[in-house]
């Protein structure tokens, strides 16, 4: 048993439960999506066992360092950290349709992770500038706070599909699963200031490391400008919708466009801008 | 009569409004966007080669080669300080009174019209109901303020108050930071210095501007080590430093890229390094007179030829120059004349251009060393940034996990039926109305079941 044979299950199993909500969800059925909580909680346990492993693997390699040290593992944690807010997110709301995005999310980075030509999923020694535990705290802080900006994506995109279908007072066929367009927006909200907590926590250790490390709490790299960018585009979702009572639709549309921010913040910098995190391409 | 707001009043009023705020953070965004697009911090040479002169021009008129320190920039977050100011002075006020105003006179009439209310009649006494009430309520959320009321039984009972302070900590965070990174800016400096193995020094090269700083103290850099992984991937760069201080060392320690040194307030961090010669032993042949010398140069220092007023010294020197190994720099100083100088390539002695002028030079020996390279830094106002940024996470995060959410209770007797007694409830909440309509409805449910029931389940 080796943590590459555990993250490989977990791919596949992230598509079952992918296909289980998007079925559940067009058939309208509810067991199917129930099943897709389920098969999406055993993936989730069988990667916590597989990125555990691959620490230990690390350690036996000489190298040991926590999972999160290139575009690979951190690939395979977003992927993680996308699910355990989902899922948490489920539990508690006992909404089951809003998984059809994180579960489609989570396969797709895992897939990109496991088969691009371009992801070494090799185990590498870290890098002096890496040597930290500040890379522990700042990686987890940054990836729960995409997490939830991506589970708010998912919400932003039901959101629209539901009230572009509500013109029609006998809504069939997809929207009649998915919560009230109200609640979606308290969702999309409620997601929202919790990514905004973590990313600012994610910006915040990042800064205080870069200070340990080098001397300096901002030097305008093009990944730190991102995050900032990221984090002014949800400061403004925050406050256009807190204050001028800005709801629904353009919340929506703001949301995924701060989405879009994190993306690029994500493989945008590493792929078409250089900087520190340039070691986030390999 | 209306009067027409003055061009005081309109300003005030334009930077204490919320679409200001959200013009400013989406215009930041916009402009931080386009210092990620074009290359910072090049050089005026390199920006004309890479651009056609009216671009290029366009760039150094608006400063968007160093964009994040133009005028416009700092303009611009001067902007958001003093909206968030503004803001703050105009909406501190109203909280404050909205927190104060602890009395509120309520009716049922009042009450049925909140978004969440509930209305219940029981056949219990008033007084039966007021114990009832204040048990399950207050063990529920907290104790009930009771309120003045010569007819009814009126109570408020409130959770999370400060919540409403919340919002002000994260604007005083950001407003923190902001000051911090002035203090910075203004009373810092940022640097860097390269020191030999052995090497002291005091002068430290700014970033900012052609301009060095000379330091209270000196550094001496005692070793230099760089070691590598097994796969050729660097592992860790150390040096060993010195700092002397009226020249008395005073603290010794070895750096690493995470674990800088402190000393007066000014940080050296690990930031580069790079191969130096320490010296070399050169032999000199004067073709002229056919007299052979050999010298021990070392880096930098001048020294004379032996039975000449010539003089020569080593300035620079490379690894591996041009894939011919190592190559030495040496410039030669003759009276009277200009100073003449070639690399000579140290592992091929019969290279044609191991010359200068009628000496043929040949380094038997190359003892190189490192020099480390220190990034130097001196920031008063980092404290300040880190007290904004802990206000800001207890800030967000108290947004997030916390809401004022406030709760009437009005009980009176009626008489309708077999029922004796009305009790309305009506709630309020700053956030997350969807949880709170939860909690209200179990709560009313709960009262219900409870005050409907002959006997008391308390």
């Amino acid at each position: 048993m080796n943590s590459s044979i555990l993250l490989s299950t977990t791919t596949f199993a992230y598509m079952v439960c992918a296909l289980f909500y998007i079925s559940g969800l067009t058939f309208r059925y509810r067991p199917l999506l129930v099943s897709g909580g389920f098969v999406g909680l055993g993936a989730l346990l069988v990667q916590t066992a597989g990125i555990l492993l691959r620490w230990k693997e690390s350690y036996a390699l000489g190298y040991g360092h926590a999972p999160l040290s290139n575009l690979y593992e951190s690939l395979v944690f977003a992927a993680w950290a996308i699910m355990l807010i989902y899922l948490l997110f489920e539990f508690r709301t006992k909404q089951r349709t809003l998984g059809v995005f994180p579960s489609l999310f989570a396969f797709l980075a895992m897939a990109y992770a496991s088969f691009s030509p371009q992801i070494d999923s090799k185990i590498q020694p870290l890098v002096p500038a890496l040597k930290s535990n500040w890379l522990i705290a700042h990686v987890i802080a940054c990836f729960l706070g995409y997490a939830a900006f991506a589970v708010a994506a998912g919400v932003s995109i039901l959101y629209l599909v539901r009230k572009s279908s509500t013109a029609n007072p006998h809504p069939k066929g997809i929207p009649g699963l998915i919560p009230e367009p109200r609640q979606l927006d308290e969702f999309n909200y409620q997601l929202i200031l919790f990514g905004f907590l973590w990313l600012s926590l994610g910006i915040i250790t990042g800064s205080v490391w870069a200070n340990s490390a080098w001397g300096s709490y901002w030097s305008w790299d093009p990944k730190e400008t991102w995050s900032l960018i990221t984090w002014l585009v949800y400061a403004a979702v925050l406050h256009t919708r807190s204050v001028q009572g800005w709801r629904g639709k353009r919340v929506a549309w703001l949301s995924l466009m701060g989405f879009a921010c994190v993306l690029f913040t994500y493989f945008g910098v590493n792929f078409l801008l250089s900087g520190l995190h340039s070691y986030g391409t390999q | 009569m209306q009067e027409k707001p003055g061009i005081g009043q309109y300003l005030y009023q334009t930077f204490a409004s919320m679409k200001l705020s959200v013009f400013i953070f989406l215009t930041l965004a916009a402009c931080s966007l386009v210092g990620t697009l074009l290359p910072q911090g090049i050089t005026e040479h390199e920006l004309h080669t890479r651009y056609t002169p009216g671009v290029a021009r366009l760039i150094e008129y608006l400063g968007l080669n160093d964009l994040y320190h133009t005028g416009w920039f700092r303009f611009l977050l001067l902007l958001l300080a003093l909206n968030l100011t503004i803001c703050t002075i105009q909406r501190l006020p109203k909280t404050m009174k909205q927190l104060k105003q602890r009395d509120d006179r309520m009716t049922p009439e009042k009450l049925a019209k909140f978004a969440h209310n509930r209305q219940i009649d029981s056949p219990l006494p008033l007084d039966e109901v007021e114990s009832r009430l204040a048990a399950i309520v207050s063990s529920e959320l907290g104790p009930i303020r009771k309120l003045e009321d010569s007819e009814a039984y009126v109570g408020v009972v409130e959770t999370g108050r400060w919540s409403r302070w919340m919002v002000y900590m994260v604007h005083l965070s950001v407003l923190l930071i902001l000051i911090g990174a002035l203090m910075g800016s203004m009373l810092g400096f940022k640097g860097y210095m390269n020191i030999a193995e052995g090497g002291v020094s005091q002068e430290v090269r700014l970033y900012r501007g052609d301009a060095s700083i000379t330091l209270p103290f000196k550094v001496r850099c005692d070793d230099f080590d760089v070691s590598f992984y097994d796969t050729g991937a660097p592992k860790e760069y150390r040096s060993e430093l010195t700092i002397l201080d009226n020249d008395r060392a005073v603290l010794s320690r070895p750096i690493i890229v995470n674990d800088p040194l402190s000393y007066g307030g000014v940080t050296l961090y690990q930031s580069s390094y790079g191969a130096i010669l320490k010296q070399a032993e050169v032999e000199l042949q004067d073709k002229d007179s056919g007299k052979t010398h050999r010298l021990i140069l070392p880096y930098g220092e001048t020294q004379a030829i032996p039975g000449t007023t010539d003089k020569v010294q080593i300035v620079d020197y490379q690894q591996n120059m041009s894939q011919f190994g190592p190559a030495v720099g040496i410039a030669l100083f003759r009276e009277g004349r200009e100073p003449a100088g070639s690399w000579i390539l140290v592992k091929m002695p019969q290279f044609h251009g191991n010359r200068i002028e009628n000496y043929k030079v040949n380094v038997l020996k190359a003892e190189d060393g490192y020099y480390t390279g220190l990034q130097v830094k001196k920031d008063p106002g980092v404290w300040v940034v880190y007290a904004g940024f802990i206000a800001m996470l207890i800030g967000i995060g108290m947004t997030y996990y916390t809401s004022h959410r406030k709760l009437w209770i009005w009980a009176g007797p009626i008489k309708s039926g077999r029922n004796s007694t009305r009790i309305m409830l009506a709630g309020r909440t700053n956030k997350n109305p969807i949880a709170f309509e939860n909690d209200f409805n179990r709560l009313s449910e709960r009262l219900q079941n409870d005050l409907t029931s002959k006997s008391s389940k308390g």
